[in-house]
């Protein structure tokens, strides 16, 4: 197994790659009685489109089925669910679906193999059959509709279609009441078929286990499988081009909520590097400490710092930067005039260097607890990333380099907004 | 127990927790007051207020600049309720001096900070800065009104209203509008001072941190040697205002622009047994509390009707609320398979695996609460306000000790007070 230790958080990580192509990353955690264990595959909302291993024509299949695959696959073939089984073991399971991959999980003080047997065995064996497929179809139909209440998630994925004019991140994760209608269970096996191979899967513990021992235990329990040829995904043609400036949408909230998304080429340059650099950024221009922050709080057009993300994978990447208030437009403006300020004057360095010391404690106090460095681990390993890296590369971030992303990234017509605004004769329309 | 109590003035309690689990160490300074009609928004804002600027650090800017430069520590603060109390919770998480990049004491200057926000704040002509106050008026009457936003939090928050009218307990924890008008520098500051003479204060220090150390750091700042006893005035929940109880449970259908209705029923426990409790965490257990519960069997997975079907126990006031997200033609239809449950538990239809694994679950969760520094921290709060002192061995003993027998009796003592339901 190789080994890779980061010594300013004073952690290690164990990686392993199995004749059957999984990958295993065993984070050993000796102070914590928690144990956690998650497996993802890299099948997400996005991969709607692929040439299976071995096969010559694309398949096609209706979008919302990577998250319709999640909640099925629990079935088991004598009658009972997995998430049941687990919880009656004592252990909290649980699974999720996001744009570019899917994963299963569990956590727990004790029963840890007693659930593995299960987990393991559940996630290797599908059963998908009409009935429970069908059934299916009116939970996630409330899960959806859920969703259709939920002002921030509305924001967020019409910012998405504000950015992208082809690429599936513009869809809804778990599809809409209509695609889903077209689910059955053929096309949750052929997708089960096609993704779920070990080759395009990875394994991550994180706990108080030796690397060894819960290594062979996963092993054991692992079912022969054939290598299988590389699967070819396709994506649409994505433009540089933004789809749409600004997009509205009446919703019944207080105060506008909104969503402002800067528009980013993927590339094959160090992207932990940029990313680093572009969260000094962001906390640089709208930040708790920026005058742009200050100056918006006391005209009371902000009532906390947005959260601010750099979101990436293999086929997409962009910045959002959320919060609620009385007028979003204002803030929109106040932050593209701070970037135009900065890429004129340049970056004050006392500014940058006590920000990239805010990132650094942020980013050592990622691995505390052991779901949230699991989780972390598997979304980085999906981008081909090692999740210290962040730690490694932390230094070479200069002010220069911050500069050069500010310029290269930060452009005026990259950059989308998306209000959701209260509707106060929302009744009337009816 | 793991928590080490030390009384620091009277009224006044320091709870040292320490664990090495963590890399950062998280301090917390909790006023707990009386919930109240007449002072509810009064503490929302004052809180917000108190964030805004302290003597040495006299804007957010100030301080936001210092916590960066503490790589990153983190300071934030609110108001919750907690049963009859409206409590003004102040936190500040930073790293561990083990994890920093050159020898520092980050957590000498954390304590500084956090007791200065809360004891020293920044005064004009012997008030309240009127910019602040004025200001964050705005910022409360915007969470005021933001109270819509979240409708399934909006459903639960209003089926509370319904079940506590002019109770303490039904309370909005951040006020309401028409009583900010009348609030100015001065008198907030009257207010205040008042508040920290009389209010129950505990203060937390969570992390790998020395005992001695932290004692000596505390008796010796100058805000914590100002502070006089008293004898706290708060709600002990064993003394919190009762629930009226109506003849049949109330029904309250209201309208909002909703794509999916949101179904509460506010239930509640009419035994004041204190082992009860333990009781009354298996019954919602088996009711909605996991994937094998009774509503997530049969409202979600035998019928279809819902995503989100649960039940929770909110224990200080020993009620339970049952929780579902559903097409708003399906109320009649859901209501019958919920009252199906109910009727089911009361009649001892569920099995000892049952218990067993809602047992498993519940055990779980407290073996969990010290891997978080926030839930150890407020599952000894939630002791301390109580009157108890179960550590966490014990109280997985009182869980283990409920038989069947118990769930049964008790469920004949609980009953459905109101039924909201949130439509288009």
């Amino acid at each position: 197994m190789q080994v890779i230790e980061n010594l300013k958080v004073k952690e290690k990580v164990y990686i392993e790659t199995l004749e059957n192509g999984l990958t295993v990353l065993i984070i050993p955690k000796k102070e914590t009685e928690k144990k956690f264990i998650i497996w993802g595959t890299n099948f997400g909302s996005i991969d709607s489109k692929f040439i299976a291993p071995g096969e010559n024509e694309i398949t096609t299949v209706p979008d919302g089925v990577a998250h319709f695959l999640e909640h099925k696959l629990f079935e088991q073939k004598n009658g009972t669910n997995s998430l049941d089984t687990l919880t009656a073991i004592g252990v909290d399971a649980n699974a999720y679906t996001t744009t570019d991959h899917t994963a299963y999980l569990y956590e727990c003080n004790d029963k840890f193999y007693e659930a593995l047997d299960e987990f393991m065995d559940y996630v290797q064996n599908p059963y998908f059959t009409k009935e429970n497929v069908e059934k299916e179809k009116g939970i996630i139909g409330q899960e959806i509709r859920m969703y259709d209440d939920h002002p921030g998630w509305q924001v967020y994925i019409n910012a998405m279609q504000c950015l992208y004019q082809n690429n599936p991140v513009r869809i809804d994760i778990a599809g809409s009441i209509e695609s889903i209608s077209n689910i059955d269970k053929d096309i949750l096996y052929k997708s089960y078929n096609t993704f779920y191979h070990p080759s395009n899967m990875c394994l991550v513990v994180c706990g108080n286990f030796e690397a060894e021992a819960i290594l062979e235990e996963i092993k054991k329990r692992l079912l022969p499988k054939e290598i299988i040829g590389e699967i070819q995904r396709i994506y649409p043609e994505e433009p540089e081009k933004v789809a749409n400036k600004e997009c509205k949408k009446q919703m019944e909230v207080s105060t506008p909520i909104f969503v402002i998304g800067i528009k980013d080429k993927v590339s094959k340059e160090n992207m932990v590097k940029k990313h680093i650099a572009i969260e000094v950024l962001l906390n640089m221009i709208i930040g708790k400490s920026s005058k742009l922050y200050q100056t918006l709080y006391k005209q009371g057009l902000l009532l906390e710092e947005p959260d601010m993300q750099y979101e990436w994978s293999k086929e997409y990447a962009h910045i959002t930067i959320s919060a609620q208030s009385k007028d979003p437009k204002k803030v929109y403006q106040g932050i593209a005039d701070t970037i135009q300020e900065y890429k004129k004057h340049g970056l004050e360095l006392e500014h940058f260097d006590r920000i990239k010391r805010k990132i650094y404690g942020d980013y050592v106090k990622e691995f505390d607890d052991v779901a949230d460095i699991a989780r972390m681990f598997l979304a980085d390993w999906m981008k081909g990333v090692n999740s210290f890296s962040y730690l490694e590369q932390y230094n070479a971030v200069t002010k220069s380099y911050a500069e050069e992303i500010l310029k290269e990234v930060f452009l005026e017509d990259k950059t989308i907004l998306s209000v959701v605004e209260p509707n106060s004769s929302s009744k009337e329309e009816k | 127990m793991k928590e080490k109590k030390i009384q620091i003035k009277e009224g006044i309690t320091l709870h040292y927790i320490p664990t090495n689990k963590f890399k950062n160490n998280m301090l917390a300074v909790f006023l707990t007051t009386p919930l109240d009609r007449k002072t509810v928004t009064w503490n929302s804002l004052l809180t917000a207020v108190l964030r805004r600027g302290t003597k040495t650090m006299p804007s957010q800017e100030k301080i936001s600049e210092n916590l960066e430069k503490m790589y990153g520590a983190s300071f934030d603060c609110g108001v919750e309720k907690t049963g009859d109390n409206q409590v003004l919770k102040f936190y500040m998480e930073s790293l561990n001096n083990e994890f920093l990049p050159e020898k520092e004491n980050l957590l000498q200057e954390s304590i500084d900070i956090l007791l200065e926000v809360v004891w020293n704040p920044y005064l004009e002509n012997g008030a309240f800065s009127r910019e602040y106050v004025e200001g964050e008026k705005h910022t409360i009457k915007q969470l005021i009104k933001g109270k819509i936003d979240d409708k399934a939090k909006y459903a639960v928050e209003r089926t509370t209203e319904l079940m506590y009218p002019n109770k303490p307990y039904g309370l909005y924890k951040f006020g309401y509008l028409e009583d900010l008008e009348s609030i100015t520098p001065e008198n907030l500051y009257t207010h205040y001072q008042k508040l920290l003479q009389e209010c129950k204060i505990d203060i937390f220090a969570s992390g790998d941190i020395d005992k001695e150390e932290l004692v000596s750091m505390l008796m010796q700042n100058e805000q914590i040697q100002k502070l006089q006893d008293r004898k706290p005035n708060f709600i002990c929940h064993a003394d919190a205002s009762e629930l009226e109880i109506p003849k049949t449970p109330n029904k309250v259908t209201e309208s909002m622009n909703v794509s999916q209705g949101k179904l509460i029923l506010g239930m509640y426990v009419d035994s004041k047994k204190p082992d009860d409790k333990y009781v009354a965490l298996l019954y919602n257990a088996i009711l909605g509390g996991n994937a094998n519960s009774k509503l997530f069997q049969n409202v979600r997975e035998k019928a279809s009707l819902a995503y989100t079907a649960s039940s929770s126990y909110i224990r200080p006031k020993n009620i339970i609320f049952i929780k579902c997200g559903i097409e708003i033609e399906n109320e009649a239809k859901t209501l019958d398979i919920i009252e199906k449950q109910l009727q089911d538990i009361k009649k001892g239809e569920f099995s000892e695996e049952e218990i067993e694994i809602c047992k498993k679950q519940i055990i779980s969760a407290i073996k969990g609460i010290p891997e978080g520094q926030d839930t150890e921290i407020i599952y000894y709060y939630g002791q301390e306000i109580a009157g108890e002192n179960v550590s966490l061995e014990e109280y997985i003993q009182k869980v283990n000790a409920v038989t069947k027998q118990d769930i049964i009796a008790l469920a004949q003592m609980i009953n459905v007070h109101t039924v909201y339901f949130l439509k288009d």
